[in-house]
């Protein structure tokens, strides 16, 4: 994995910024706050995973493109028409709507991208796992499973292969679907045979024989206590010029959005580039300690 | 005081119809011991360890008492057996909870609400004795097997229990991994002085080690003793078990010695240098002729490369080997030498980008292949079981009941026709799986390991069920990792190594010839006979050479 700084935080620090940025990114619409947290996101992500990031984004651009396209169909509200399309009115304010909209979608792509980058799931089961223990286990053995189950898939399929029964070629297809099922059984009696040494693995190891306690992965440190203190102070300062009404915008049936608040835009954009002032801080160090060699 | 006291030990399943499990079981294990128990599959050594632990103990009808520290062991509170009481499993798999290596560790201590810091520091400290720091971030599906199951054994030590069972914990694994896993669990008992107890197939690496031996047949202890003189009452008793002891006891028994036997390979070549200090006047036997080649060959491998990305490593490097109709034909090598993709590339499932296999004269093609001509048994009987009984597995291949009831005679299943897969013993499963896959009626089996997991005795009955097969005129090809079992029946074997087949010859003349890579019976008389590759050569030998010095 690329190193970050922001993802070696504690995950209660790394969590409640995504929690807090993906929040704020859906109720914001005002534009300049959309493209303002489009930027800023889109520099994390960039950060984070590359170009390998960046060739998910072409993927999700077609769509993105439709959602601004497509929204004058289906809201027709607007004013300025623009031309007229199977006698539907095309107009200018609902295209920019539609815009707006499509920037809060990309902003939550970019959003969910960072999210799976820096919370693995190791994180996010031993951040619950103080506090919701039953269902951090639950979740943690759920992620065992799959892949468990996966390749026993995959050895079903491997050795029915070789005596006849595929699923795939050229047999009948209501042969391949019956192989099908039996396979499917095949891998729930497997799993379920695997299930109870499980449980006796689990049982032996002293499972509910006393109140859990968990394996602490992570320390909090004052560094995160400082991380989560500016988190929750900026956040609470983009809150604030929200409920003043810094945000408010309106695109049909006539455009009007509030003018641009300083105060609110600097909050928020400061509070997004958070992770990102962590990295190149972190980069800038160490540039200095190699060139002080 | 004893660590555990069993005490006329009797127990049936809740379903065996009356059949005793274990009957009248008394055995003491002190403090610091290390007992192996063997027996074959279904002599109740599960059932007997299971009892050593409450939470685990089968339901059925039990008498007898267990002890454990002087307490009755139902007595002991579970959170206290827990503790103290360790227990590893025969699947790495399954056994395994959480998805992370660190979890796994941790995951017994956080059961028991050990504090975290003290957890920090157990987990730490077992992470490192196990060289486990390297892998501690990683997923548990990333790990191989021999890993998963020294993850196992490491976070059932974290809990520092006071005696550690174990149920065949290499019964899954490859010899490598296998010596590894028993040298820790030996460790573990010299080093910390954990009780151990530990059931195994695989007696060589274990015997020389252990304190105590103990056999098991049909639910009782037939032998108790230490493994230095077990060998001499199971062979005055004429037991089955004689077969599952290591290579130098066989041979030292079977050629009609007395006294402690020797149990390790240098115990034994001592012992044979002091047999014949003048060296061996018949040094050989007789060599078995390699079988003739057929035309058309059953298998022709031609150049054969494969690869399983475009921009992988060659997996297969220019495979080339002939394979006369009717033979058994063994192929061993190493670690993920490639030994499975070769089966793959025979199968058709792993297309070559170069190179030709014929079958019978033929290339190999489309799914008619499978239907008469090839089939392969998997590494995991399992793998192939989709029905409710033994009979529906048979149905499934074809509705023919003579030839169900053929492939059920010839596989020795009969029995067991109306049970369910899983209910089977692990060498009863895999006969079940074969007689499926003989129902395709191949003209060339494939066989992926296929001892693994399964006792000595099965071993034979497997090798019994083969040699019938090749004497229908049906080729056996298989891969292994036990050199024991194709020194024995195999007709020829082939080493795989770097992607090729290094060399290919007669089994005798194939372990003969090497010194590493062969039998502990071979291993251990080389310098004194050649090319006696099984303990029934050596002993043959032993005993015309005494002949021919006193004749």
């Amino acid at each position: 994995m690329k190193q970050d700084a922001f993802s070696r935080c504690h995950p209660a620090v790394s969590f409640l910024f995504f929690i807090l940025v993906m929040l704020l990114g859906v109720l914001i619409q005002h534009p300049a706050f959309v493209a303002a947290g489009v930027c800023a996101a889109l520099a994390y992500y960039l950060l984070l995973t590359g170009t390998k990031g960046l060739k998910l984004l072409l993927f999700s651009l077609p769509l993105l493109i439709a959602v601004a396209v497509l929204n004058p169909l289906m809201n027709r509200t607007g004013r300025t028409v623009l031309f007229t399309v199977f006698s539907i009115p095309y107009t200018l304010e609902s295209l920019i709507y539609g815009t707006v909209l499509s920037g809060i979608f990309l902003l939550m792509i970019l959003w969910c991208g960072c999210y799976g980058a820096v919370m693995t799931s190791d994180k996010f089961t031993s951040l619950f796992a103080n506090l919701i223990p039953a269902l951090s286990l639950l979740l943690v053995m759920v992620l065992r499973m799959i892949p468990n189950f996966m390749r026993k898939g995959r050895q079903i399929t491997g050795a029915r292969m070789a005596i006849g029964k595929s699923v795939a070629g050229d047999a009948k297809y209501t042969e391949k679907a019956k192989n099908g099922m039996l396979l499917l059984g095949s891998l729930t009696d497997w799993a379920l045979e695997g299930s109870i040494v499980t449980a006796d693995s689990m049982r032996s190891r002293g499972y509910g024989t006393k109140k859990r306690t968990s394996f602490l992965q992570y320390r909090f440190t004052l560094r995160d206590g400082i991380l989560m203190f500016m988190t929750l102070f900026l956040g609470a300062g983009v809150v604030f010029s929200m409920l003043r009404g810094d945000t408010a915008a309106a695109f049909t049936p006539l455009w009007d959005v509030a003018p641009l608040s300083p105060f609110g835009l600097g909050c928020y954009l400061l509070l997004l580039l958070l992770p990102t002032f962590l990295h190149l801080k972190e980069a800038l160090t160490w540039h200095i300690l190699r060139s002080g060699i | 005081m004893a660590h555990f006291e069993i005490r006329d030990l009797s127990f049936s399943h809740a379903t065996a119809r009356g059949k005793a499990c274990l009957s009248h079981v008394d055995l003491t294990v002190e403090k610091g011991e290390y007992i192996v128990l063997c027996g074959r599959s279904g002599s109740g050594k599960t059932t007997l360890l299971r009892h050593l632990k409450s939470v685990l103990a089968p339901g059925g009808k039990k008498s007898g008492t267990v002890l454990f520290n002087g307490m009755p062991l139902e007595e002991v509170p579970p959170f206290e057996q827990a503790a103290k009481i360790g227990f590893v499993m025969q699947n790495p798999d399954d056994q395994i909870v959480t998805d992370k290596v660190w979890h796994e560790l941790a995951f017994g201590l956080e059961s028991l609400g050990v504090a975290p810091n003290a957890m920090r520091a157990r987990v730490a400290e077992m992470a490192c004795y196990f060289g486990i720091q390297d892998w501690f971030h990683r997923d548990v599906e990333t790990l191989s097997g021999g890993q998963k199951q020294l993850l196992n054994l490491a976070s059932i030590m974290a809990m520092q229990p006071e005696v550690l069972i174990l149920d065949e914990p290499t019964s899954q694994l490859d010899p490598i991994a296998a010596s590894d896993f028993l040298n820790t669990v030996r460790k573990i008992n010299i080093e910390l002085g954990t009780t151990v107890i530990l059931s195994e197939h695989r007696l060589e690496d274990i015997f020389p080690y252990a304190d105590r031996a103990i056999v098991m047949e049909q639910g009782r202890i037939i032998a108790d003793d230490t493994p230095g003189n077990i060998g001499a009452k199971l062979w005055a008793q004429k037991s089955d078990m004689f077969a599952a002891m290591p290579a130098p006891v066989r041979v030292f028994y079977g050629a009609h010695c007395e006294g402690t036997s020797p149990l390790t390979v240098r115990d034994g070549r001592t012992w044979l240098s002091r047999s014949f200090p003048q060296g061996a006047s018949i040094p050989s036997l007789p060599d078995t002729p390699a079988p003739a080649a057929s035309e058309p060959p059953a298998l022709s491998l031609r150049e054969v490369w494969f690869r399983y990305e475009k921009d992988s490593a060659d997996i297969l490097r220019g495979v080339h080997a002939e394979i006369p109709t009717g033979c058994i034909y063994a192929i061993v090598g190493g670690n993920g030498a490639g030994k499975s993709t070769l089966l793959k590339a025979i199968a058709g499932i792993a297309k070559p980008y170069r190179g030709k296999v014929s079958l019978f004269g033929k290339p190999n093609k489309g799914a008619k292949l499978f239907k008469g001509t090839l089939a392969m048994l998997p590494q995991d009987p399992k793998s192939l079981f989709a029905a409710k009984t033994v009979r529906e597995e048979l149905l499934e291949m074809c509705t023919d009941e003579e030839k169900i009831a053929a492939a059920a005679q010839s596989c020795d299943i009969l029995s067991v026709m109306d049970s369910h897969p899983y209910d089977l013993s692990g060498g009863e499963q895999q006969r079940a799986a074969l007689a499926k896959v003989l129902l395709t009626e191949p003209k060339l089996l494939l066989l992926d390991e296929p001892t693994k997991g399964i006792d000595g005795f099965f071993k034979e009955k497997l090798a019994e069920t083969l040699k019938k097969l090749t004497a229908e005129g049906i080729t056996v090809i298989m891969v292994s990792h036990d050199v024991e079992f194709c020194a024995k029946y195999a007709d020829l074997v082939s080493m795989f190594f770097d992607g090729q087949i290094m060399t290919t010859d007669t089994p005798r003349r194939f372990f003969g010839g090497n010194s590493f890579y062969t039998t502990a019976a071979n291993r251990m008389s080389r310098h004194v006979f050649s090319m006696a590759v099984t303990a029934e050569d050596v002993v043959a030998l032993y005993q015309r050479n005494t002949a021919s010095q006193e004749g």
